[in-house]
């Protein structure tokens, strides 16, 4: 008589096991994020260096009698010019970011050689994208913490607004925002060296959302096109929640196209992620580099 | 018994090496035909919000406050000078530290550094073929960005081009001077990142150096590039310059003597040092 045992495998996923190798993914990141502290210096540096370069021009443009500063004020209604340009630099940066730390971060796993090993085990596979995101969100706050701290200190940039309004601009942005680098991310794993892909995106974004002028400037066309950029209203909520006092009335034209990209990013992020997993696990790209 | 070798060194053989060096770097560049276009793309998207930004403080398409910084309401030709030296500053001053860092990666610097050929004839071959990208890359980034942006250059190109010559040979000196650092740190990228910012920052690569917050000011003229970009401009834009422009042509010539010297002597000294540590191969 002949037998047949099916093999069963010892991992019994449900929901409670996702979530545990979330946490487990979180923990990790964030350990390799403390081991390294390097990263603390360029947390204090670059927030106040890279926002410097566009101040210092301004500073030129405005001339010695401030007769320049007196147009831009016309032009932007912005009385403050430092913190204006500060809020666009540092959504350039944001976005940056991400998509070198979300975007890579499979790719790295990749390139250290656990990553076809990980996707083995029998656990939910986007966790080991949304685990990254975790220390990466803490660590922007941070930055931006650090950002408005700096340039108060140093250059008294005040506030002319509330707190709360501003975070709820960034919190509309944050699911644009990862949605974005999550796609990214899948793109990065099928064609493997993606850095033009970095420098085209951050590009768009430094040249159409207006990071140190009001995209009023642009031509028509340049207008149209950075309507269909998430950090345009990005940087305008935050402008206006800053140095307007605006209140959430003022910043629903804000708030809704920002909420409803941000549920477009994620749907294709979560996509691209699913796509390149079925595509990866058929052609066996997961473990070549 | 004595032992001699293979090698005979001269002028000839130093030469061909240098030949060699470059033609390498020139194949694996053309290898990769997107760097190309990101040399070109990346200068131009980074000044794409400054031309904005200078929109927003201009009246009929005149910079009138920039102008009483710099003698020129023309703040695009000012900034895209600015970018091309920026490129060839660069390659020079950092080139040949990264080019050190790439080959201690790749694990071929200590074989390179077995060969019988000068090590500072190493660093320079390293730097040939980037200044020959470099300046092809920047022309056709200043054609595109003089169509989009306007440059129009009004005064003497060939004084300003050898004004530059002193300028590029005296930022070998810094070149040498940092490649013994990454030799003797082995991982430089946050600090050449940081430095590299701040420096092209305070010599004035963007902006006039006099538009400066008065306490950055001594920095900046302490600096010999601040005077480089100075008298590169002053010749070809007719801007008004810190110093009579002879004076910086002199400065700069006297900078190029200090520096090459210096440069070289800090490097021979660390390259010794690190062969006595035995640390050429580690990275």
């Amino acid at each position: 008589m002949e037998t047949s045992l099916s093999p069963r495998s010892l991992g019994q996923p449900g929901f409670l096991s996702d979530l545990r190798a979330f946490g487990a993914v979180l923990l990790r990141e964030w350990r390799i994020f403390m081991r390294y502290p390097s990263w603390m210096i360029a947390l204090f540096i670059w927030p106040l260096i890279f926002p410097m370069m566009y101040i210092l021009t301004g500073r030129a443009l405005s001339g010695p009698d401030g007769s320049g500063l007196e147009v831009f004020t016309q032009v932007t209604g912005a009385t403050d010019f430092i913190g204006y340009i500060v809020i666009g630099t540092t959504v350039w940066m944001w976005q940056n970011i991400v998509l070198w730390d979300v975007g890579f971060s499979l790719r790295n796993e990749q390139m250290r050689g656990t990553l076809e090993s990980n996707w083995l085990s029998p656990t939910w596979r986007f966790s080991y994208l949304l685990g990254h995101t975790g220390p990466q969100i803490i660590s922007m706050l941070m930055f931006i913490g650090i950002t408005a701290l700096e340039f108060g200190l140093l250059f008294g940039v005040k506030l002319n607004g509330s707190v709360w309004m501003i975070l709820l601009v960034m919190l509309a942005a944050i699911p644009a925002i990862y949605g974005l680098g999550f796609a990214f991310a899948s793109l990065v794993i099928t064609v493997k060296e993606a850095n033009a892909f970095v420098f085209l995106i951050r590009g768009l974004v430094m040249i159409f959302c207006g990071i140190t002028f009001p995209i009023s400037l642009l031509p028509g066309w340049m207008q149209s096109f950075a309507m269909w950029l998430p950090p345009t209203y990005l940087i305008h909520g935050m402008r206006a929640a800053a140095f307007s006092n605006a209140g959430v009335t003022e910043l629903l034209p804000d708030l809704i196209p920002l909420a409803l990209f941000g549920v477009l990013w994620l749907i294709l992020g979560y996509s691209a992620f699913l796509l390149m997993e079925r595509r990866a696990r058929r052609t066996g790209a997961i473990g070549q580099y | 018994m004595q032992t001699n070798s293979l090698s005979q060194p001269n002028i000839k053989t130093q030469l061909r090496a240098l030949f060699v060096i470059a033609r390498k770097d020139w194949k694996v560049f053309w290898r990769y035909p997107l760097n190309a276009v990101s040399n070109i793309l990346q200068p131009i998207i980074w000044i794409t919000p400054v031309y904005f930004m200078g929109k927003a403080f201009s009246t009929n398409g005149q910079a009138v406050g920039f102008a009483q910084y710099s003698g020129t309401g023309d703040y695009m030709s000012f900034i895209l000078l600015g970018t091309v030296l920026s490129n060839f500053i660069l390659t020079v001053f950092w080139g040949m530290g990264y080019a050190l860092k790439e080959d201690m990666d790749m694990g071929v610097l200590e074989s390179n550094w077995l060969t019988p050929v000068s090590r500072i004839l190493i660093l320079v071959g390293r730097t040939l073929a980037s200044l020959l990208t470099t300046t092809i890359t920047s022309l056709i980034m200043l054609v595109i960005a003089g169509a989009l942006f306007g440059f129009k250059p009004t005064g003497n190109t060939l004084a300003a081009f050898l004004t530059a010559i002193p300028m590029l040979l005296g930022l070998y000196g810094f070149g040498f001077a940092f490649a013994a650092i990454v030799l003797l740190m082995r991982e430089a990228n946050t600090l050449v990142d940081v430095s590299s910012f701040l420096v092209q920052g305070l010599s004035g690569a963007n902006f006039p150096v006099k538009s400066l917050p008065y306490w950055l000011i001594p920095i900046s003229l302490m600096l010999p590039l601040t005077y480089g970009f100075d008298a590169v401009r002053g010749f070809l834009l007719n801007t008004s310059t810190i110093l009579p422009l002879q004076t910086e042509v002199a400065l700069l010539i006297i900078f190029m003597f200090v520096m090459l010297w210096f440069g070289a002597w800090v490097f021979y000294k660390v390259e010794r040092r690190v062969r006595t540590l035995g640390t050429l191969g580690q990275h």
